[in-house]
């Protein structure tokens, strides 16, 4: 029997950041919703609810030769809990640990078939803490990767840093991931509706969900960073070749890139074609029709790490007819 | 042995018996020891006990036991009721009568699954990482392993528990003298295990839709890939000449006697359901098997002469639990929608 898919949000940010504020304040406040919240840390959470669920962190490499499908076990096994729940909720918040990689976390949403069938990834929602981000940085990748996989980017204690200081943290943070959506926080406060039920991952709403998806441009960064990077042609695509392009690129750089989705004109289709993945998985479909006249392009996006802009330009151009 | 399964009426109307709404998801059924008691496990935290005999009168449902969702549930092997467990990280042992005790608390973890043996009266029960096995009033554990326990079963005999996890199943002595644990690998998540009823051979059904076999004597170990999803619920023949996997459309039983499955396609048979079995159950003494299907139907199976019957159920909502009782006559069947049967099968 069919039913409604429970939206599910993941909670990342590094130690510090206001990861359980958040979260306090998602249950205790008088919204109307009831959510599931699947934390690392029991008994952080000041609130006493049934429906806060202890995890580990208990991530496993799938036995397919692929280094970077790695999922989290223990997520597959709570959703099926909960999904035995005579009271159903709104969503499920899922935080991880301040140095948790959120690969294994979005990964779990492509890959076990229970668990898409009764949820849907909603948005990945990155706390960063305005006053330490710059020197988290520095500590090794975690900070780094956290804000790369953000749809969403509350920056947070604001309170304790300056404009000029704000202003760097803001910069750096869209020259890793230009397309999240950064919200300037004090002790998390934030609207609900601006991190919950945000359909980030929802190919269908793809192109309305980017703030910046049809800016094009390539940064010349140093190629160590994270950063994102877009990619667009005119011409049509032939998919055989995408394809086989595509399938090479993650095959060789999987674990470099964290997001990637992308719209395109196939050649002779009617309809956009709409993807996105994290690392090496991958959804797609079908999109909306391209209306009559309409001029039709191609756009793909990455974030990643070493991304070449100009070589994968290149490898995208002879994908084209 | 004889089961009514050519009796063409049960395509229209269901065999004797009795059905009862539970009022949410059933995650688990058993029946006790004895057979007199049928019991649910129920989405509100209920275990839910109805008279096997269907002509008896309904007992009422009574209070939630656990605070959540009563996610497994055996006949107490050393009793008159049953033992179960629930996200609420209890363990309780509950009477005939409906009332329970607390045999184990663990805070903030879940008891997802517990066995029974049913010769020495021992109950193995998985929270977290470690598993308990109670027995005479002691509690003892084993682990933690690597990853949470995601299923667990008893030997033939009851001096050994496996616990299926991360990377295999480890296999503990659970008696007087204390054995390391004995470890059989492969990559990956295993999710379901059953011990054959010969003692001879371990089963996991593993994340990647395929299942795992341990030849306990060799330690040598067989793949079976092809299955279009989680293979979650095993159940060996009572001679152990067949394994029973879920996640077909049709029955799939892989044979052990002789030299195993190797090399050899599994015997399917029974009529093709809208969905995939999703529990299996073969009979405690005969040749016989009941599926319950995703797709909600319930199917009826004979393995010597490949005959079966579908019975078409109430509403399409998944089978999520099957048990026959101990002197196979009667069957105990829930689904996710919280329709809750006890039916009985007797010519």
């Amino acid at each position: 029997m069919a039913q409604p898919q429970v939206p599910v949000t993941v909670l990342t940010g590094y130690l510090g950041a206001g990861k359980t504020t958040l979260l306090n304040r998602i249950l205790s406040e008088q919204h109307g919703k009831k959510y599931a919240v699947i934390v690392n840390e029991f008994g952080e959470l000041g609130v006493d609810n049934d429906l806060v669920v202890n995890a580990d962190e208990e991530v496993f490499e799938m036995n397919n030769g692929c280094i970077c499908c790695t999922v989290r076990g223990d997520l597959i096994r709570i959703i099926e809990g909960l999904m035995k729940r005579k009271d159903k909720f709104d969503g499920i918040l899922v935080e991880t640990t301040g140095l948790a990689d959120p690969g294994p976390v979005a990964q779990t949403f492509f890959t076990d078939d229970e668990v898409k069938a009764r949820t849907r990834l909603d948005a990945i929602v990155t706390v960063v803490d305005a006053k330490h981000f710059l020197g988290q940085l520095e500590q090794g990748d975690e900070a780094e990767e956290q804000v790369a996989f953000a749809d969403v980017i509350l920056l947070n204690k604001t309170d304790l840093a300056g404009e000029d200081e704000l202003k760097k943290v803001e910069g750096k943070i869209n020259s890793i991931n230009r397309y999240a959506r950064i919200f300037r926080t004090q002790k998390s406060q934030i609207e609900l509706a601006a991190i919950l039920d945000k359909g980030a991952f929802d190919l269908n709403r793809i192109l309305e969900f980017e703030p910046d998806f049809l800016h094009h441009g390539h940064d010349h960064d140093h190629e160590e960073e994270v950063k994102s990077l877009s990619l667009t042609a005119e011409r049509p695509v032939d998919p055989d070749k995408f394809q086989k392009w595509m399938g090479a690129l993650l095959q060789l750089r999987g674990p470099d890139i964290f997001r990637s989705k992308g719209i395109l004109a196939i050649d002779g289709a009617p309809r956009r074609y709409v993807y996105q993945g994290v690392h090496m998985m991958m959804d797609s479909d079908w999109g909306t029709p391209w209306k009559e006249g309409e001029k039709r392009f191609s756009k793909l996006v990455f974030i990643g790490r070493n991304l070449d802009g100009e070589n994968l330009q290149r490898g995208f151009n002879d994908c084209l007819k | 042995m004889k089961l009514d399964l050519s009796n063409p009426a049960w395509h229209q109307t269901l065999p004797p018996g009795r059905s009862v709404a539970g009022d949410a998801p059933a995650a688990a059924c058993a029946f006790s020891k004895d057979g007199s008691i049928a019991a649910f496990a129920l989405g509100d935290g209920r275990v839910r006990l109805l008279p096997a005999d269907i002509n008896a009168a309904e007992t009422p449902a009574g209070e939630p036991l656990h605070n959540g969702v009563a996610l497994a549930l055996v006949g107490d092997p050393a009793g008159d009721g049953f033992v179960s467990g629930g996200d609420d990280g209890k363990l309780l042992r509950i009477g005939a009568d409906g009332t329970a005790s607390e045999i184990a608390n663990q805070k903030g973890k879940w008891f997802e699954h517990v066995a029974a043996h049913r010769a020495t009266g021992a109950i193995a029960a998985s929270a977290g990482k470690s598993a308990f096995v109670v027995k005479g009033g002691e509690v003892k554990e084993f682990g933690p392993h690597e990853s949470t326990v995601a299923d667990l079963d008893f030997s033939k005999d009851g001096s050994r528990i496996a616990c299926a996890h991360y990377g295999g199943v480890t296999v503990w002595s659970i008696g007087q003298v204390t054995l390391p644990p004995r470890k059989f690998a492969w990559r990956g998540s295993h999710v379901a295990l059953k011990w054959s009823t010969d003692g001879k051979f371990i089963a996991t059904g593993t994340q990647e839709n395929d299942i795992h076999v341990w030849r306990m004597a060799q330690a040598t170990d067989m793949r079976m890939q092809g299955y279009p999803a989680k293979v979650k619920s095993l159940s060996w023949t009572a001679d152990a000449r067949f394994l029973y996997t879920s996640a077909q459309p049709v029955f799939t039983a892989w044979p052990f006697s002789g030299k195993g499955p190797e090399g050899k396609p599994p015997l399917q048979f029974g009529e093709e359901g809208a969905g995939l079995i999703s529990v299996v159950a073969a009979h405690p003494a005969a040749e016989f098997v009941v599926g319950g299907y995703d797709s909600g139907e319930l199917q009826l199976g004979d393995i010597k002469t490949r005959r079966s019957v579908v019975l078409k159920m109430a509403d399409g909502s998944a089978i999520t639990c099957l048990a026959w009782s101990p002197d196979g006559y009667k069957l105990a069947v829930g689904n996710e929608a919280g329709a809750l049967l006890v039916l009985d099968l007797r010519r």
